[in-house]
C-alpha cells in the first residue's frame, strides 16, 4: 500500500503540504457535527439553545427556583404574574416558574432516561436481527409487528395503569416501547452494513460475531443511533406528558408538565388561565428545541433517514 | 396482484395471534388485583375465593387465554365487562361512531391543511409563503395536542364566555348540533396532525416537480395549475397516504385524550375508564379490536399504492 511504497523528499513535499493544512483542521466527528450545526443549521442552533436552556434549568433548579416546588403559601394563592412569582402561583399558592423548573427535571429525567435504554435495546435488537438474519430475524420481526400494530398510547396507558404512575416505572415502559419501534431503522442499518466487504473482511480474518458486531458494526451503527435519539427525545417527552397528563405518569406532588396541564385541574384553569399556558409553552419550547436539534444532527450525520 | 393480497392477509393472521398474546400477558403479569377492588371496595362478591371463581380468575392461564380467544374465533364474543357484566363488543359498538367520526374529521382537517400549504409551499419554493408554511409546520409539529385543547377551553371561556358544548348530540339526533360538538375537538388535534403532512407534502412535490416528465408538461405549455394539480400531485400524494396510514395509531391514542377532554362518550373514554376500574377484559378486548383495526388498514394502504401509482405492481 502507499505508505510502504519509499517516496522521494521530492515527491512527497509539494503534496503533502495542502492535506497537512486539512488535517490540523480536522476534529473528531462528533465534535465536528456540533461546529456544523451553529454555521450550517440556524433552526437547529436555536433548537440546540432551548435544549440545553432546559438541561441548566433543570440541573440548577435547586439554585434558581425562588421557591419550594410543593411550598405552598394559602395566602398566594392565583396570584398573577408579579415581580414575587414571576410566572404566577396556582390553586395552593405554590410557584408556577419554580414547579416549571422541576419540572423540565422530570421531563429530561425520564426523556433521557427512557431514551438511552430504549436505544441500547433497539441497537440490541436491531443489529442482532439484521447481523444474524434468518429464522432467528423473521420470529423476532413478527413479534416487533405485532408491537407496532398497537396504536403505543393505548399500549402504555395499558401498562402504566397497572404498574402504577411512578417515574422508574414510566421510564422503563417508555425505554421499552422506543426500543422496540426504533429497533426497525437500527436493522436496517445493520443489513447494508452486514454487505460491506470490511465485514467479510473482519471474518476472514477469523473474528467471531462478537467482534465483529462489537468492533465492526457498531461503530458504524453509531451515528443512525444518534439520530434515533434526538429525534426521538421530543416524542418521548411528549408521550410522558400525555401519560402524566391523564394521572398515569409521574404521580403529585413532583411537578410534571403534563400533570400541571392535567384534567384534575381544569377548574382552576378558569380562574387563573396562566396555569394552562405556560406548561403549554414550556412543552412546546422543549419539542421544538428536541425536533430542531434532533433534525440538524440527522441531516448532518445520517441525510438517509430524511423526510421519514 | 391476487397473491400478493392472499399473502399479506395471511402474515396478518400470526401478527393478530402475537398481539392477542401481548395484551393478555401484560395484563395477567402485572401487579394490582381487580377482584380485591372488587371485593373489598364495592362488595361484588361474599368472598374473594368466590368472585375469582365467578369470574373464572381461579383457572391457569392458559386456560383463560384459550377461553377468551376462542370465543372471539368462534362465536365473535369479545366477553364481558368484570363490573357491568355487559357484552364489550355491543359497548363498543355503540360508542364506536364518535371515535370514526372523530379520526375522520381529524384526519380531513389535517390533510386538507397540511397537503394545501404543502403545495404553496412547494409551488412557490423560497418564497414568503414558503416560509410561513414553514413556520407553521414547526408549530404544528411542537404544540402538543392535549396542550392545545386545554387552552382551547380554558381561554375562550375567560375572553368570550364562550364553553366548548359539553352534553353530546349523536349525528344521527342532529347533524347541525352533532357538527358543532365535533368541530374544535377535530380541529384542535387535526391541526396539530397537520404538521407532518405538510412537511411531507411539501418535500414530494418538490421531488416530483423536477422529474422529465414534469418539464415535458412545461414545455407542452401547461398552465402551472394544472401542472401542479394533475401531473405532480398524483405521484406526490403516496408518501402523504402512508405517512397518514402509518400514524393511524396516533390518531386512535390521541383521541382517548380528546375524548376525555372534550367529554365524547366514545371509544377512547370507554377505553379510560375501564382502565381505572382495571376491567382487564375491556381493556384486553379493546386494545385487539383496534390493533385489528390498524393492521388491516396498513393492509388496505399498501393496496391502495397499486391503483395510485400503476408502476407498482406485486
Amino acid at each position: 500500500m502507499p505508505s510502504s511504497i519509499p517516496v522521494s523528499d521530492i515527491d512527497r513535499a509539494p503534496a503533502l503540504k495542502a492535506p497537512a493544512r486539512r488535517v490540523a483542521k480536522s476534529r473528531a466527528w462528533y465534535l465536528d457535527v456540533w461546529v456544523q450545526i451553529v454555521r450550517r443549521k440556524p433552526l437547529g442552533t436555536v433548537g440546540g439553545t432551548i435544549v440545553v436552556l432546559m438541561l441548566a434549568g433543570a440541573v440548577l433548579a435547586d439554585v434558581i427556583a425562588p421557591y419550594g416546588y410543593a411550598q405552598t403559601s394559602l395566602r398566594d394563592r392565583f396570584v398573577a404574574m408579579s415581580a414575587a412569582h414571576w410566572l404566577g402561583t396556582d390553586q395552593l399558592g405554590r410557584d408556577l416558574f419554580t414547579r416549571l423548573l422541576y419540572g423540565a427535571r422530570v421531563s429530561l429525567y425520564v426523556g433521557f432516561g427512557s431514551v438511552a435504554l430504549g436505544s441500547a435495546l433497539a441497537t440490541l435488537i436491531g443489529v442482532a436481527s439484521g447481523y444474524f438474519g434468518g429464522r432467528f430475524d423473521l420470529l423476532l420481526q413478527r413479534a416487533v409487528d405485532a408491537w407496532m400494530a398497537f396504536p403505543p398510547l393505548l399500549l402504555l396507558m395499558s401498562i402504566m395503569s397497572l404498574l402504577g404512575p411512578s417515574a422508574l416505572n414510566i421510564t422503563v415502559v417508555l425505554g421499552l416501547a422506543f426500543g422496540i419501534q426504533n429497533s426497525r431503522i437500527i436493522r436496517a442499518v445493520a443489513l447494508s452494513l452486514k454487505e460491506h466487504t470490511f465485514v467479510e473482511s473482519a471474518r476472514a480474518l477469523g473474528s467471531g460475531h462478537v467482534r465483529v458486531t462489537v468492533g465492526h458494526i457498531l461503530p458504524n451503527v453509531l451515528p443512525t443511533i444518534i439520530v434515533v435519539a434526538t429525534t426521538g427525545l421530543s416524542t418521548v417527552i411528549l408521550t410522558e406528558a400525555s401519560l402524566s397528563f391523564l394521572g398515569l405518569g409521574v404521580p403529585p406532588p413532583y411537578p410534571t408538565w403534563g400533570g400541571m396541564l392535567s384534567l384534575a385541574g381544569l377548574d382552576h384553569m378558569y380562574q387563573a388561565p396562566w396555569l394552562a399556558v405556560w406548561p403549554a409553552v414550556a412543552l412546546s419550547l422543549a419539542v421544538f428545541g428536541f425536533n430542531m436539534l434532533g433534525d440538524a444532527l440527522r441531516d448532518l450525520l445520517d441525510p438517509r433517514l430524511k423526510g421519514g | 396482484m391476487k397473491p400478493y393480497v392472499v399473502r399479506r392477509v395471511a402474515l396478518a393472521v400470526p401478527t393478530l395471534f402475537l398481539v392477542s398474546i401481548i395484551v393478555f400477558l401484560l395484563l395477567r403479569l402485572m401487579p394490582g388485583d381487580v377482584a380485591t377492588r372488587m371485593v373489598e371496595g364495592h362488595a361484588y362478591a361474599p368472598t374473594l375465593a368466590a368472585l375469582r371463581h365467578d369470574l373464572g380468575l381461579d383457572r391457569p392461564m392458559h386456560v383463560q387465554y384459550a377461553e377468551w380467544i376462542g370465543s372471539i374465533v368462534l362465536r365473535g364474543d369479545f366477553g364481558r365487562s368484570y363490573w357491568t357484566r355487559q357484552p364489550i363488543l355491543d359497548e363498543f359498538v355503540r360508542r364506536f361512531p364518535v371515535t370514526l367520526e372523530l379520526a375522520v374529521l381529524t384526519i380531513l382537517v389535517s390533510v386538507v391543511i397540511g397537503v394545501l400549504v404543502g403545495i404553496v409551499s412547494a409551488a412557490r419554493q423560497d418564497s414568503i409563503s414558503d416560509y410561513v408554511g414553514r413556520v407553521l409546520s414547526i408549530f404544528a409539529l411542537s404544540v402538543p395536542y392535549f396542550g392545545l385543547a386545554v387552552v382551547v377551553v380554558v381561554l375562550p371561556a375567560i375572553w368570550f364566555r364562550w364553553t366548548p358544548v359539553w352534553t353530546y348530540v349523536p349525528f344521527s339526533v342532529s347533524p347541525a348540533e352533532n357538527l358543532k360538538i365535533m368541530l374544535v375537538p377535530a380541529l384542535v388535534f387535526g391541526v396539530t396532525r397537520a404538521g407532518p403532512i405538510m412537511r411531507i407534502m411539501r418535500s414530494a412535490l418538490l421531488d416530483v416537480l423536477r422529474q422529465d416528465y414534469i418539464r415535458t408538461a412545461w414545455s407542452k405549455g401547461l398552465s402551472e395549475r394544472r401542472i401542479v394539480l394533475r401531473h405532480a400531485l398524483k405521484n406526490a400524494l403516496i408518501p402523504v397516504i402512508s405517512l397518514v396510514g402509518l400514524q393511524m395509531p396516533l390518531y386512535i391514542g390521541g383521541s382517548v385524550i380528546i375524548e376525555a377532554i372534550f367529554r365524547l362518550p366514545g371509544v377512547g373514554l370507554f377505553f379510560f375508564e375501564a382502565l381505572g376500574k382495571l376491567d382487564y377484559p375491556v381493556v384486553q378486548s379493546v386494545n385487539l379490536i383496534i390493533a385489528a383495526m390498524v393492521v388491516g388498514l396498513n393492509l388496505l394502504i399498501d393496496l391502495s399504492y397499486a391503483f395510485l401509482d400503476p408502476r407498482i405492481r406485486y
